[in-house]
């Protein structure tokens, strides 16, 4: 069954005036439950354009996008989204306890439950220590920590995690992994951005790779037998699309 | 309602922990204290004077209030995206404007009080001291005055929401802003300028005509200070109460809506 739907969809930015800069074209894809799917592309490439298109910040041009069979429009499509974005920002004079409390409540759980939920998360992106201090004191990667802990309080079915390696160290990295691991073993679908193809090679069920808005190849990893590296496979595919020039 | 009154709580949370609040509180504080000294240099109407400046700062704090973390709370959410991690959730653009609204809307309201009760004191002080018996002084229109500023300082938080609705960065919200409130505190005093012709001034029809244009577009900012009736202890009629609260809620309601119409539509790349 499919969890994520895009339909033809396509965006076009306006950059200026006249100007217009086309950032996904007639883009569609169906991502399956308990699958975990990675989004592979350039900078540029229209991954987040994607990711933002189906949690509702931006509206497609042409086309349309679906969550469980529902439209993204429908507000009560995100009581079962979990959302990360690239380079998260939240309130700085707010500590991670009141923001997993806001997120919580906006998404219809009861006290008890986000009291919970708030320590056995922040216990497991390792801040439960550092709950009372605002995010303003926080460094880049525990803001990212705190961005993954808000994204999974309310129990999400689909997980969306734009770039959620980005600004962890190593041990940072090796967290969010074994937490895309868990999730994916809870059932859960994933779907995420990144620039690290190891990461993407290790925890992925299928691979999408995106160039100039265009999806030019989706990768079954566990039927698809490589001759050649992912990496390869991917400059590959860029180049194909004349995106790197030799 | 669970969403806007959520997205209030943290609005409300995020204003009342900044510094720049400590600042407000802090400048608020001398000014009463300046007022102390100052109205010993006055012979008469000591008790007029004292009303009127602790009233102006209870209104300039607030001012201050909104003006530097109330477009701020809109401005960062939008500059640095921290709306993401509001929108992202099943909380519709309506909800966040209209929660966002009465975040601001709170905080102005615990500014306004607390600096409202810290206002009697140079009243108290001025009263003990160099009272006169012929001073006219009514603690209940005192009180009303405070209540008329805060009615003005939500008419100006809609306004920023307003313009927070379809702005493209805080700063110009600010600006707008601004322009709105000094010309909403002056287009009644115009108004009647030329239609009282007492300086004999030769106005032409348009210029006249914008003048109307501009007192029924920008609200009324004049009608919402009390200061001379709390100063003279002028008594204000029930006609006025009913007029005044049904124009500030209107003009907000309609402030509110194109707001809200604006954002419904917008995207945030």
């Amino acid at each position: 069954m499919a969890i994520i739907t895009f339909h033809g969809v396509t965006k076009v930015y306006k950059t200026g005036f006249r100007k217009k800069k086309v950032a996904l074209k007639d883009f569609s894809l169906d991502i399956h439950e308990g699958e975990v799917f990675g989004f592979l592309g350039p900078n540029g490439a229209g991954k987040s354009t994607a990711i933002k298109i189906l949690l509702n910040l931006i509206f497609p041009t042409a086309g349309k996008a679906e969550i469980m069979g529902r439209s993204v429009e429908n507000k009560e499509v995100r009581r079962m989204v979990g959302y990360l974005p690239e380079n998260p920002y939240f309130y700085d004079y707010l500590n991670p306890v009141e923001l997993l409390i806001f997120a919580g409540k906006t998404s219809g759980m009861d006290s008890f439950k986000i009291k919970e939920k708030t320590e056995m998360l922040l216990n497991t992106v390792s801040l439960w220590n550092e709950r009372k201090r605002p995010i303003r004191s926080y460094s880049k990667g525990m803001v990212q920590r705190v961005g993954l802990a808000l994204a999974l309080i309310h129990d999400p079915k689909v997980v969306i995690l734009d770039e959620p390696m980005t600004g962890l160290d190593p041990i940072g990295r090796r967290q969010v992994i074994d937490l895309i691991l868990k999730l994916k073993s809870e059932g859960r679908t994933i779907f995420f951005s990144s620039h690290i193809l190891e990461d993407i090679e290790r925890v992925c069920d299928r691979i999408g790779i995106l160039v100039n808005g265009n999806l030019v190849r989706v990768i079954d990893i566990k039927s698809e037998q490589f001759t050649t590296s992912l990496e390869n496979i991917f400059i590959e595919e860029v180049e194909k699309a004349g995106e790197v020039q030799q | 309602m669970t969403a806007v009154w959520q997205v209030a709580l943290i609005t409300f949370k995020e204003g009342i922990k900044n510094r720049v609040i400590f600042g407000i509180f802090i400048i608020a504080l001398l000014l009463f204290a300046a007022t102390t000294v100052v109205i010993t240099l006055f012979m008469r109407d000591i008790v007029k004077v004292a009303v009127d400046l602790s009233l102006s700062t209870v209104s300039f704090a607030g001012l201050l209030t909104l003006l530097f973390i109330g477009v701020n709370l809109f401005g960062k959410d939008l500059d640095k995206r921290t709306i993401y991690m509001v929108i992202s959730r099943p909380v519709s653009r309506s909800q966040y404007l209209i929660g966002k609204f009465s975040g601001i809307v709170l905080l102005t309201f615990v500014v306004v009080a607390f600096l409202g009760i810290l206002s009697a004191a140079p009243v108290i002080l001025s009263k003990r001291f160099y009272y006169y018996p012929e001073a006219r002084f009514d603690w209940w229109i005192f009180f009303i005055a405070i209540v008329y500023i805060f009615i003005k300082l939500v008419i100006v938080s809609s306004v920023i929401t307003l313009f927070a609705s379809f702005t493209s960065n805080s700063f110009i919200a600010l600006v707008l802003s601004l322009v709105v409130y000094f010309i909403a505190q002056s287009t009644e005093s115009v108004r009647f300028l030329i239609a009282s012709q007492v300086e004999r001034i030769e106005v032409s029809p348009i210029l006249s005509y914008m003048v109307d244009i501009a007192y029924y577009v920008f609200p009324n900012m004049s009608a919402f200070d009390l200061k001379m009736q709390a100063a003279h202890g002028l008594k204000i009629g029930p006609d006025y109460f009913i007029w005044t609260i049904l124009y500030a809620i209107f003009y907000i309601i309609a402030t509110l809506a194109i707001g809200t119409l604006a954002f419904r539509r917008r995207e945030f790349p």
